[in-house]
């Protein structure tokens, strides 16, 4: 029995000695993996999904958004045009809305750490959206994991980063609505009336309908609802 | 820029186009219930179903496109008639279905599939109580389903569906009454994308009815619709067989409930089909077949091939007789009654 005690004694006197070294060791020299938030901030990147921002002008209400959003999150209401709002308690911030703008009227900030008051405030309009909401910025430093082949660190930098993003429009081949099989078409000028930019008309004494490719922004309102589907929408060099 | 012409038929009112089909078609109950406006109308506010054809709020809502005049086969109505033209004429059994006589609808339908002749079927089912709906065979398998083969005696929305399915699909076949076969003709003479209906199987049909009428009819002579079994028409005889036997009635007596649409048409051989069946000309538990097109040909030698059905000869001129009384019982111009 006296010698299994004594053996335990070594034991316990080890494990106080590695907690003694750990902490000295911290104190000089800390290898600490946590973001001390708010006073720092996390360096994000560019493409990171956070509150969504609307541009008016460059909205041409074609609904894409509200279209894709697989949450519901997105209502069009009338102002001048149809414009989104999104309603966060829905939004799961998968932000196919920003990636399928045509026109890059919906981007996407750094902003992530907002709070709502209450559950009806979470339901943003289009005029709400139009900036970036107001944040008291309590971090003066930014901090960023660092991989390289000694291992990871974190690494704290003294400043401060920029949580307004620049417009981020995915590039893609530019796509018009063309008319695969006119011989089809019903005559309903469905897609005269749903085309948000006036790039389909029809000459009614003539019975001629005509799409104009330059005024085209290729957001398939038209393609989606016509009950023939003879439109599509074909890229341009 | 692209630009496209379209085509729009003459108004015989001014008034919507929809307007000019009331006034031309449904108010002088010419109207055959086929539902090709019901399936074209790109605003689908034309409704059928067991009800005379309607557009409730056509004044505001049609939006003039002429479509459904396009596709109307009582539009200019010029009755047909008669046997029609045909590549070839034959009575057969399916060996391997079951189906109002000797289910070569069915046996068509299941060949064109396995052919990959087409890549589905549009065909009507019926619930308990004998309510139609329309089916999209894409298996040969669901047909062996006893509730989607045989004659149903109401009305279907069967060129709806054939639309969706056209829309889908590169190639569709169809059964239809006549008036249907000779809408889709219409379709198909206008707007190019229905070409790819590449078989369509005519029944023939002196008369359909309204589910709710034959219903109520049948309620009259003291049968409920859940208890049929199968229902017939052979030789002037309206026949209902149930579990616990078979009642049957002269086909006169149906007459105020025969849709005033039927009694104008004379086409009871499907002429402007691919391939028309029926049971008239053929013994008991076969079926009468009018090959008419290359496609029909192509499928009826692939039957003939494999063994699926039993062949014998039809008596073209019991056809002939059915078709020349149709056209005398059902005069066009409609005689005015009293």
């Amino acid at each position: 029995m006296k010698v299994e005690f004594k053996a335990r004694r070594l034991d316990l006197l080890r494990m106080h000695l590695d907690v003694i070294r750990e902490a000295f060791k911290q104190a000089v020299a800390p290898d600490r993996v946590t973001v001390e938030y708010p006073r720092e901030r996390k360096k994000y990147p560019a493409n990171f999904r956070g509150i969504i921002v609307f541009d008016k002008d460059k909205c041409i209400s074609c609904f894409r958004c509200a279209h894709i959003c697989p949450a519901n999150a997105i209502q069009m209401t009338f102002y001048e045009k149809a414009w989104p709002g999104i309603d966060y308690t829905k939004c799961i911030f998968c932000h196919f809305c920003v990636d399928s703008c045509p026109t890059g009227a919906l981007r996407s900030t750094k902003i992530h750490d907002i709070a709502f008051a209450t559950m009806g405030e979470m339901k943003l309009n289009a005029v709400q959206m139009l900036k970036a909401p107001e944040l008291t910025r309590e971090d003066s430093f930014t901090v960023e994991y660092v991989v390289d082949s000694q291992g990871w660190r974190l690494e704290k930098k003294a400043e401060i980063d920029e949580l307004a993003l620049e417009q981020f429009i995915i590039p893609e081949k530019r796509r018009v609505s063309v008319c695969v099989d006119p011989e089809s078409c019903l005559g309903c000028r469905l897609c005269v009336e749903l085309c948000p930019n006036d790039a389909i008309s029809v000459d009614r004494k003539a019975n001629k309908l005509n799409i104009l490719p330059e005024k085209c922004t290729g957001c398939g309102i038209c393609v989606r609802n016509c009950p023939m589907k003879v439109l599509e929408l074909k890229e341009v060099k | 820029m692209q630009e496209w012409q379209i085509v729009l038929p003459e108004k015989k009112h001014k008034k919507k186009f929809f307007g000019n089909l009331l006034e031309e078609v449904i108010k002088p109950a010419i109207c055959s219930h086929c539902t090709a406006c019901a399936a074209i109308c790109p605003v689908k506010g034309i409704t059928a179903g067991d009800r005379p054809i309607d557009f409730p709020n056509w004044l505001k809502d049609c939006v003039d496109c002429g479509a459904c005049v396009k596709v109307c086969p009582r539009w200019d109505y010029r009755p047909l008639g008669g046997v029609g033209s045909y590549i070839e004429m034959f009575s057969a059994r399916s060996k391997r279905f079951l189906g109002q006589d000797g289910a070569m609808v069915t046996e068509f339908t299941a060949t064109a599939l396995e052919e990959g002749i087409v890549e589905r079927a549009i065909f009507v089912a019926r619930d308990e109580e004998w309510r139609t709906r329309t089916v999209s065979i894409i298996d040969p398998e669901q047909l062996k389903n006893r509730k989607i083969t045989g004659t149903k005696y109401s009305f279907a929305d069967v060129l709806p569906a054939v639309k969706e399915a056209v829309l889908d699909s590169k190639a569709v076949a169809f059964v239809g009454t006549p008036c249907m076969i000779s809408a889709l003709r219409k379709m198909q003479r206008s707007f190019r994308k229905f070409e790819r209906v590449k078989l369509a199987i005519g029944l023939f049909c002196t008369e359909n009815f309204y589910h709710s009428q034959l219903s109520e009819f049948l309620a009259k002579k003291g049968v409920a619709m859940k208890d049929v079994l199968k229902t017939d028409i052979k030789k002037g005889k309206f026949i209902v067989k149930k579990a616990d036997g078979e009642i049957t009635f002269p086909v006169k007596e149906l007459d105020g409930i025969i849709p005033p649409g039927c009694k104008v048409c004379q086409d009871f051989s499907a002429v402007e089909a691919d391939v028309s069946v029926g049971s008239v000309g053929s013994e008991a538990g076969f079926s009468t077949v009018l090959v008419r097109s290359d496609i029909a040909k192509r499928i009826a030698d692939a039957i003939r091939a494999r063994g699926y059905a039993e062949f014998r000869d039809a008596s073209l001129e019991a056809v002939k007789k059915l078709c020349d009384y149709k056209v005398k019982i059902h005069p066009y111009p409609p005689k005015k009654e009293g």
